[in-house]
């Protein structure tokens, strides 16, 4: 019962529920394993329209991703949040939050951590815009660790593993 | 030697074909990139020619509609009556009819509702997420509000009659969201039918289920028990296509899949209380009847304006909403030639119009005009009417005049739909504490897009008619390039359009489906149905076959299928057919496939003409030699002054030390005379011409990772720091499309210096790091964030900034209002 009142709370975000013709409400990340900085650098692509809608949910109405550099940096710390990486043996790897970039219709946010030495595979959490918007796909491309990998937070989808061939 | 290079050419040609008659390829994994799509495409016929064009004895049905609707608002019902004539144009002969009875999807007992999956993929409209090792499932209080609403509410179209001329009851059959009507007389072809339905339905509140029209309520009116904004589509039992293709296009409504019709006539009485105001597709036959004088003469005004002109002011539709009445109206609209009705209306619109003189013979007046609630406000003022000019303006350039006399933007509940000659659109201002209100710069360009987007569906796919519920992209795909193209001309410093750029994360990843892929099971429908198609044909136009000829063949398939149904094969083959450009590999490989762009530059290697006169070659020869770097031995003997044997002891030297091994003899003179003497005059010419030229010859290394095959776009970097552009056509790739050679040739002092594939990123290429030789550090998008200035001028937070007071030069206090960014 106690779990029901809480995500009950948590759904009261849902106000107006928005259908268009027009929005996407996908989202893409690259995870790069980076051999020049030995970093796993993860770089988020949303929508501006998308982050538009969910800064509103998230902060209120005066929330504006496009002109304020607070709401972008809220919004770049509710991304964070909610992206994670776990190592071979479930443990989070430390993310550092690096930054966030209004490039025209993209908004993106940057993480990185240092590459572990050794790792056979990766466990990630995507839960950004999901929980907003439980129709939200996020799809990550993993690279520069073997041929590429993707995965598709979408659905019921809450982890995901992948294996990188040695 | 010439002939024996023609019989391997041959042979291999031979096998080729050899394997192109067979379906597959089974030895060996050679891919043929260009076969040619014919056998993929259905065989043309008397109705689609092989042009792509409508056959010779192309037709379609025609379904004319009188429809007597009245809504009561109070219980938010729709009831009505229609008299529909089926003119049976096919050459077949008819037992019964199908009709589209969409609102029943609403019912709880219908496919779309029981094949809603728990927390599904693709569904519009409230989900849900089911449980996982962390949390425990979650039903969204949308969901509830949904399944609360189509619990207490009665949803779906209630069928009270259907009768034939004689009103005569005719059998009929429902079948989910489709109802069989039974002809008592078969009906011929070129015979017509009239019957008539009559129906009522409860409308369902948008915001509850998430459909493409409904009712919004606004319960902080100040009128007692609040204000409706009806926007009603799907809203009457329409005949379902009847194709060539596909004979009834019956196909359960399951949601995603949008709608077949049939072109026809309307004339619709739609009665509605008398304070609203109604929004229509169609043109208003009864302007004495339901507007006052005052409204008749500012639609007058404003077909001729500048700017738009209020019919309703926003004053007016406040005091409008205050109030209700008993009284009733009744608008008549007539449409021609339409494949849909859909309507608006409310007491709480305002209403501006403004003319679209577009000149020609068809319509030369168009009355472009918005409805809004005072929720819309300066927002809508200001761009929605502007918005449906400027696309009629643009897409007309692309296809042909719009040929109905309104183009209507309406706001309510619904986000974006498309309906002839009207569109809903959500965006709207946000109430501020102080009373006021306000838009972000977000939604003004959302509203813009949206407006231009959805306008754009008038003439894709409600004029050129294709089959949505079959295939989203050709009108979501088409519409989303061209609403790209009006977008950048309204103003290009709004990101606008699909850059091939944007289409790489997608194009790269591991799951996704083809375009070609019925939409119902697209798994990602934005990126797939929206924006690959979108990037192909801007790729298409820019750098395949660049603007003449797209437009032209662009505008060739608008006009060709201008209110007539064409199908993707239509599509592909007159966009090949009028640029007279082979473009099969294009479709296969990014309409029929789910390769990606991934071409890398490997390697080059410079060669030199040999000139065959010994006094030269040899000398280069030698050059080559003393070029290479001295051994270190030798180097370091040298440094430590050890004495050569030779050196010390003069006389062992002989001939071969005064002549190395690169000295010419006569021998090798004669030789080099006998060969020249022996060519023939033109192999002469051309050598000679060569050897004096004494050109550059480099031969660049290709491979094909990604599979798609695509144009090779070359900038090539000279030693004297200028710059060239070669365009390699795709078709380079068409005996060996994993990887190829490609020579090119340069002036003497032309010295190549380094190449880039691709540098303007034009052909949606998944990874630059390959597209450089030599090859360069391509830093990662965090790499490049981190070396960037911190201070670009996007980081001010211009809105606070604004508010610094001017400083007299008296304060003379520390500047604390630099910038500190991190």
């Amino acid at each position: 019962m106690n779990n029901i009142s809480k995500w009950l709370v948590g759904t009261l975000l849902f106000a107006a529920f928005f259908v268009s013709a027009h929005q996407q409400k996908t989202a893409f990340s690259t995870v790069l394993f980076n051999p020049r900085s030995e970093n796993i650098e993860i770089m988020h692509r949303f929508r501006v329209h998308d982050a538009e809608h969910a800064v509103k949910q998230i902060l209120g109405k005066d929330a504006d991703i496009i002109n304020s550099k607070k709401t972008q940096n809220q919004f770049g710390n509710y991304v964070h949040q909610r992206f994670n990486l776990f190592d071979s043996a479930q443990q989070h790897l430390p993310l550092k939050m690096v930054g966030v970039e209004l490039d025209g219709k993209f908004f993106w946010v940057y993480q990185e951590t240092t590459q572990p030495t050794k790792l056979d595979n990766m466990t990630i959490r995507h839960d950004a815009l999901r929980d907003l918007w439980p129709e939200q796909v996020n799809t990550i491309n993993v690279e520069g660790k073997g041929k590429l990998q993707t995965l598709s937070f979408t659905d019921s989808v809450e982890l995901l593993t992948l294996t990188f061939e040695h | 030697m010439f002939k024996q290079f023609i019989t391997i050419a041959m042979l291999s040609f031979a096998t080729i074909s050899s394997a192109n008659a067979a379906i597959s390829q089974t030895k060996g994994d050679f891919e043929d990139k260009f076969r040619q799509l014919d056998e993929s495409l259905p065989t043309p016929n008397v109705y689609r020619n092989a042009a792509g064009e409508p056959g010779h004895e192309y037709w379609q049905q025609q379904v004319d509609y009188k429809i007597r609707a009245k809504l009561d608002e109070e219980n938010r019902r729709i009831e009505a009556s229609q008299d529909i004539t089926y003119h049976n144009n096919s050459p077949d002969t008819l037992k019964y009819l199908w009709v589209q009875l969409d609102q029943n999807k609403f019912r709880n007992d219908s496919m779309s509702a029981m094949t809603t999956t728990f927390g599904g993929i693709g569904n519009r409209g409230p989900a849900t997420s089911s449980a996982s090792s962390t949390k425990p499932a979650q039903l969204s209080l949308g969901a509830l509000r949904r399944q609360q609403f189509t619990d207490d509410n009665v949803l779906g179209f209630n069928i009270a009659a259907v009768k034939d001329k004689k009103n005569k009851s005719l059998k009929h059959t429902i079948v989910g969201t489709n109802m069989r009507i039974d002809l008592p007389v078969h009906l011929k072809p070129g015979e017509k039918v009239t019957f008539s339905i009559d129906f009522d339905f409860n409308i369902v509140e948008e915001d509850a289920v998430s459909a493409r029209s409904g009712y919004e309520h606004f319960p902080d009116d100040k009128r007692e028990g609040g204000n409706d904004i009806f926007l009603l589509a799907q809203w009457f039992p329409r005949l379902h296509a009847y194709t060539d293709y596909e004979a009834w296009t019956n196909k359960e409504f399951i949601g995603r899949g949008e709608f077949t019709l049939e072109f026809g006539n309307y004339d619709v009485e739609l009665t509605v209380p008398a304070d609203h105001i109604v929004s229509s597709t169609g043109a208003l036959q009864n302007p004495k009847n339901v507007l006052t004088s005052t409204q008749r003469k500012r639609l007058k005004e404003a077909e001729k304006a500048d700017r738009i002109v209020f019919i309703v002011t926003e004053e007016e539709a406040l005091e409008n909403e205050k109030a209700g009445t008993d009284k009733s109206k009744t608008w008549k609209f007539s449409a021609k030639n339409v494949r849909d009705f859909a309507w608006a209306s409310s007491r709480k619109f305002m209403w501006d119009a403004r003319g679209h003189q577009q000149g020609g013979n068809d319509q030369p007046l168009v009355m472009a005009m918005s409805f809004y609630p005072k929720e819309g406000g300066d927002l809508w003022k200001k761009y929605s009417t502007e918005a449906v000019i400027q696309t009629l303006e643009v897409y007309s350039r692309f296809s042909f005049d719009y040929p109905y006399p309104v183009a209507q933007s309406v706001n309510g509940p619904v986000g974006g739909m498309e309906y002839p000659m009207i569109t809903f659109n959500g965006p709207r201002t946000e109430l501020q504490d102080d009373g006021s209100r306000t838009y972000s710069q977000a939604e003004k360009r959302f509203l813009i897009g949206v407006v231009i987007h959805e306008v754009g569906h008038i003439y894709f796919p409600m004029i050129v008619n294709s089959d949505e519920r079959q295939w989203t992209w050709m009108d979501e795909g088409l519409n989303s390039f061209l609403d790209g193209v009006a977008g950048r001309e309204w103003d290009p410093t709004i990101p606008w359009g699909v850059e091939p750029r944007d289409i790489v994360s997608y194009m790269k990843s591991s799951n996704q489906v083809p375009i070609m892929t019925q939409s119902d099971s697209v798994l990602r429908l934005g990126p797939n149905a929206y924006t690959k198609p979108a990037a192909a044909l801007n790729i298409l136009r820019e750098t395949i076959l660049g603007r003449e000829l797209f437009d032209f063949a662009f505008k060739e398939y608008a006009q060709r299928w201008k209110y007539k149904r064409p199908t993707p094969s239509d599509f592909f083959r007159t966009m090949e057919e009028a640029s007279g450009v082979d473009l099969d590999w294009f479709w296969r490989g990014w309409f029929y496939s789910t390769d990606h762009v991934d071409i890398s530059i490997d390697k080059i290697s410079k060669l030199r003409l040999d000139t065959k006169d010994p006094d030269i070659d040899f000398n280069r020869l030698r050059q080559e030699e003393l070029d290479k770097p001295m051994s270190f031995t030798d180097e370091r003997n040298k440094a430590e002054g050890k004495e050569l044997w030779v050196e010390r002891f003069s006389d062992i030297t002989d001939f071969y030390d005064e002549n190395d091994r690169f000295t010419v003899t006569n021998k090798e003179r004669n030789k080099y005379n006998k060969f020249l003497k022996d060519l023939k005059p033109w192999e002469k010419v051309a050598f000679e011409r060569a050897v004096k030229e004494d050109k550059n010859y480099y031969v660049l290394e290709f491979s094909n990772k990604g599979g798609l095959v695509m144009p090779i776009i070359l900038e090539l970097t000279f030693a004297d720091g200028s710059t060239e552009n070669q365009y390699i056509p795709a078709e380079i790739w068409r005996r060996t499309p994993k990887a190829v050679n490609k020579m090119i040739i340069t002036e003497k002092d032309k010295e190549l210096v380094s190449v880039t594939v691709d540098p303007r990123w034009e052909t949606a290429d998944v990874d630059i790091n390959n597209n450089h030789y030599p090859r360069q550090i391509i830093p990662s998008r965090i790499e490049a964030y981190k070396s960037k200035k911190r201070k670009a001028k996007v980081y001010r937070d211009i809105m606070q900034d604004i508010k610094t007071e001017l400083k007299t030069d008296s304060g003379g206090d520390n500047d604390d209002n630099q910038d500190n960014d991190e």
